[in-house]
């Protein structure tokens, strides 16, 4: 019964509905005023041009306008389309360059040249076969090698009236590109402008609107700017050097240079004592973690390591670390292992314990997260290579300054996330932990680190692996482990050597990277 | 005695980066709360009542000082709030203020035994103690057999009788509900009302309590203070507030309200005038305090008007006519 009611029902109120809709009629007093005020000059052309792309149904509406069309990229400077300008500016300058080497073109010239030398080498041969001939001997291997010169002559000549006789059609498929160009601005002007005026409506002051001399003279002196250089560039054979390579002056390069190694220098020598204290703290953190992994008989570290994958992420992983001990084992690569581990450890905690400290007040406080930003972008963006200088320069060379550069590196994505994450925490539960009395370090403790951790966590292990990836790096400065192994087989070309030592590297780090991912799944899960 | 919140907030001293609040372009700074006094009692609900952005969460942040005021004393059990130092403070916010709040508030990585016993963990309270007031607390809200939960296992009504029983764990004297029952759906919501005045007028707590809903206030609260845009437009009884409406804003409220429980007979009830009630023995009789809902009840099984007493003598009468319009209100 219900169901009969609601089938009859339907059609009716769908098709009332349907008729209002379809009643409605199109008022387009508002419409026009609005355009023209956007257009500013000619609106009634432009109300036209508009109401026909709003009528469009389907394709792409046809209006041509014929301003856009003559005028190109002048148009759409002046009326501030500047997409549309850059667009045709630039598939322009191709037609106009065609246009260039069809008309005054040396088209050929190359092959002209050729000619020219190989008719004067064939002269040559001549003159040596009439000379040989003269003294009395047989001078028919000259004549030979001339007239074959003076046959590739005739060939380089063919080739360079082809090239000439080309230039006419160069010239005519420039001038039909420019043509289905200008074609193509006339058709597809309106319908950008018909965009940047639905822009304007939404944001009036940042769109271009009307008719704008100065931006009509800018997009004029743009084309001025790019279009003949770039036309005389690609049509003239032999255009001067400073065209095609900046005139710099080598003299300010190498003062500048000279320079700044002086102030490094100084640099270096005024804060030898806080660096040399840096490198000490740094050599401290290293030895312990070195003496716990290789102090340690190395049965003891296996099973320790071994239970450890077994705990946190289960007994596949368990197997597959065995397996990857068993071949850096067996391979002799324990020791050296052993001090990549060591390396990446000691880089690693001195990340955790830096870097968590760091985005907890980073998080807390906007004005120095503003003021840390570039330089966290800054460590993560310029490439390791240009960094190892300084630090070669203030560090030294070695395991500590290795694991400086490590830091520099490995260090953003644990600020980053913790910074993230006390951001990310409530402010209603903080608010509600201070309406009970609690007090700013009682808040941290017992709210935003615990709120913060899952994010603190991915920030640890993203660190971890950052911080492993730059372990064949940092033998370049000295760092030990695996990735000496691998830099002494690249320096020789040993490709067995660099096989085994870079599937070590790969075992150590799939190891680590299973571990804690294992143990943060676990943690996940846990919450 | 709780509370005498006295703010003055002069066009100059005005309160900044307050977001819910009515904004005044003069400094291009923000007004919360302007121009509130009030006092409440010892054991009373008050509820402050206003839309959003009326700054009825400000006031009530004042009273703990999780906003600092620009202008103005706040006294709360005889001690000025404003003057307190920060020690002081926090130890009056945990001491003798609980605070529930909209969204729950509850921290998620807590078990529900743990976010009870969080006021008590901030003052030292041993893990023994505060754990047995913490079931304790939670068996006055009906959660027995939810302590080891976390939070979010539970659902929103549950979860907020949670930040309840967090309030009362401490055993304070003043409660402050910012819109407790504002995200619960109504049904729910309702029984939380019931809830709430039983346990309140049980443990006999100063309540200030925020509420956008005009019947949750009259249903909750002993009296009633309405805001708008930061300015405490009336303050009533419930019955004050129906009957009597300060302005427009306020009658525009009141309109939807039953008035079925607040008004009383002696409200609509009409001078005896010289009618003879020897003539009619069988009119109901009912005492002053009576509500409409029971006054229709009487009047329907007579068809005498109901005679209204004051401590057995009569002192007015309500005839069917009068009572229709004292339904209707007013007229």
């Amino acid at each position: 019964m219900a169901d009969e009611a609601l089938h009859m029902n339907a059609p009716t109120t769908s098709g009332a509905a349907t008729a209002a809709v379809a009643d409605i009629e199109v008022n387009r007093d508002e419409l026009d005023a609005s355009i023209e005020q956007f257009v500013v000059k000619n609106p009634g052309y432009y109300q036209q041009a508009f109401h026909k792309i709003h009528d469009t149904t389907s394709g792409i509406p046809m209006t041509f306008n014929t301003a856009a069309a003559l005028l190109g990229p002048l148009w759409s400077a002046a009326r501030g389309v500047w997409g549309l300008f850059w667009g045709f500016l630039i598939l322009e300058i191709i037609a106009w360059v065609q246009i260039g080497r069809g008309t005054w073109g040396e088209l050929g010239a190359a092959d002209l040249q050729r000619a020219l030398e190989q008719e004067s080498r064939a002269q040559d041969f001549f003159d040596r076969a009439a000379a040989a001939i003269a003294n009395g001997d047989d001078g028919s291997r000259f004549e030979t090698l001339g007239n074959n010169l003076m046959l590739a002559a005739e060939r380089s000549r063919a080739a360079a009236d082809a090239a000439a006789a080309d230039g006419f059609m160069i010239l005519v498929s420039g001038l039909a590109l420019l043509a289905i160009l200008r074609i193509g601005q006339g058709i597809w002007s309106n319908i950008a402008y018909e965009k940047q005026y639905s822009d304007w409506r939404v944001k009036p002051d940042e769109t271009p609107s009307g008719i704008d001399n100065m931006s009509a003279l800018f997009g004029g002196l743009l084309v001025l700017a790019v279009m003949p250089l770039t036309i005389y560039r690609f049509t003239v054979e032999n255009v001067p050097d400073y065209l095609t390579a900046f005139p710099a002056n080598s003299d300010t390069y190498s003062n500048t240079a000279r320079w700044l190694e002086g102030q490094i220098d100084s640099a270096a020598a005024a804060g030898s004592g806080t660096f040399d204290g840096i490198v000490l703290a740094v050599r401290s953190v290293l030895d312990t973690v070195s003496l716990a992994l290789m102090g340690t008989p190395w049965p003891v570290v296996m099973i320790v390591i071994c239970v450890i994958a077994w705990r946190s992420a289960g007994p596949r992983v368990a197997i597959f670390t065995a397996a990857a001990l068993a071949y850096i084992a067996f391979l002799g690569y324990w020791e050296i292992a052993m001090e990549t581990v060591a390396l990446v450890g000691a880089a690693v905690v001195l990340c955790v314990v830096i870097g968590i400290p760091l985005g907890i007040w980073f998080g807390k406080s906007e004005r120095a997260y503003k003021f840390a930003e570039p330089v966290l972008d800054l460590m993560q963006t310029l490439p390791a290579f240009v960094y190892l200088i300084p630090i070669i320069a203030f560090f030294g060379t070695g395991n500590p300054p290795g694991i400086l550069a490590t830091i520099i590196f490995g260090m953003p994505p644990v600020v980053r996330l913790t910074a993230l994450g006390v951001r990310g925490v409530p402010d209603s539960i903080k608010e509600a932990a201070s309406a009970f009395g609690a007090s700013g370090r009682q808040i941290l403790r017992d709210v935003e680190i615990p709120l913060a951790l899952p994010s603190i966590m991915t920030g640890v292990n993203q660190t971890i692996l950052m911080c492993l990836s730059m372990v064949v790096i940092i033998s370049l400065i000295g760092g030990g482990g695996l990735g000496q192994v691998i830099l002494e087989a690249l320096q020789f070309a040993a490709k067995g050597p660099g096989l085994l030592g870079g599937f070590a590297i790969l075992f150590v780090a799939m190891v680590i990277d299973r571990i804690v991912q294992g143990a943060f799944r676990r943690s996940d899960l846990k919450n | 005695m709780f509370g005498d919140n006295a703010k003055q907030t002069v066009d100059a001293a005005i309160s900044r980066g307050i977001s819910k609040a009515e904004a005044l372009d003069e400094y291009g700074t923000v007004i919360g709360v302007r121009d509130a006094s009030f006092t409440v009692s010892r054991g009373e609900i008050f509820c402050i009542m206003g839309l959003s952005g009326s700054g009825k969460s400000t006031l009530v942040r004042h009273v703990n000082r999780l906003i600092e005021p620009t202008a103005g004393t706040i006294k709360v059990l005889g001690e000025d709030v404003s003057a307190m130092g920060k020690k002081q403070l926090r130890d009056m916010r945990a001491r003798h203020i609980g605070m529930v709040f909209q969204h729950m508030a509850l921290m998620p990585h807590r078990s529900v035994k743990d976010n009870v016993a969080y006021p008590l963990e901030i003052r030292g309270v041993p893990k023994s103690k505060r754990w047995a007031i913490s079931d304790h607390t939670l068996g006055l809200v009906n959660l027995t057999g939810y302590e080891d939960r976390l939070p979010r296992e539970l659902s929103g009504g549950m979860q907020q009788r949670v930040g309840i029983a967090r309030a009362l764990a401490s055993d304070p004297e003043i409660l402050l509900m910012d819109e407790p029952f504002s995200a619960l759906d109504p049904l729910i919501r309702l029984q939380l009302q019931d809830q709430f005045s039983g346990l309140v007028s049980e443990l006999q707590k100063t309540t200030l309590f925020i509420t956008h809903d005009l019947d949750e206030a009259i249903r909750i609260g002993h009296r009633i203070a309405i805001m708008k845009d930061g300015v405490i437009v009336q303050i009533g009884t419930p019955e004050q507030i129906v009957t009597e409406p300060a302005d427009d804003y306020v009658r525009e409220f009141v309109q939807g309200i039953s008035r079925l429980k607040l008004v009383k007979a002696h409200t609509i009830m009409q001078p005896i005038n010289g009618l003879d009630l020897s003539t009619m023995p069988d009119a109901p009789r009912a005492d002053g305090e009576t509500d409409l809902d029971a006054l229709i009840d009487l009047s329907v099984g007579s068809d005498h008007p109901v005679i209204v007493t004051d401590g057995g003598e009569p002192v007015g009468t309500i005839s069917k006519a009068t009572l229709l319009r004292g339904i209707q209100g007013g007229k």
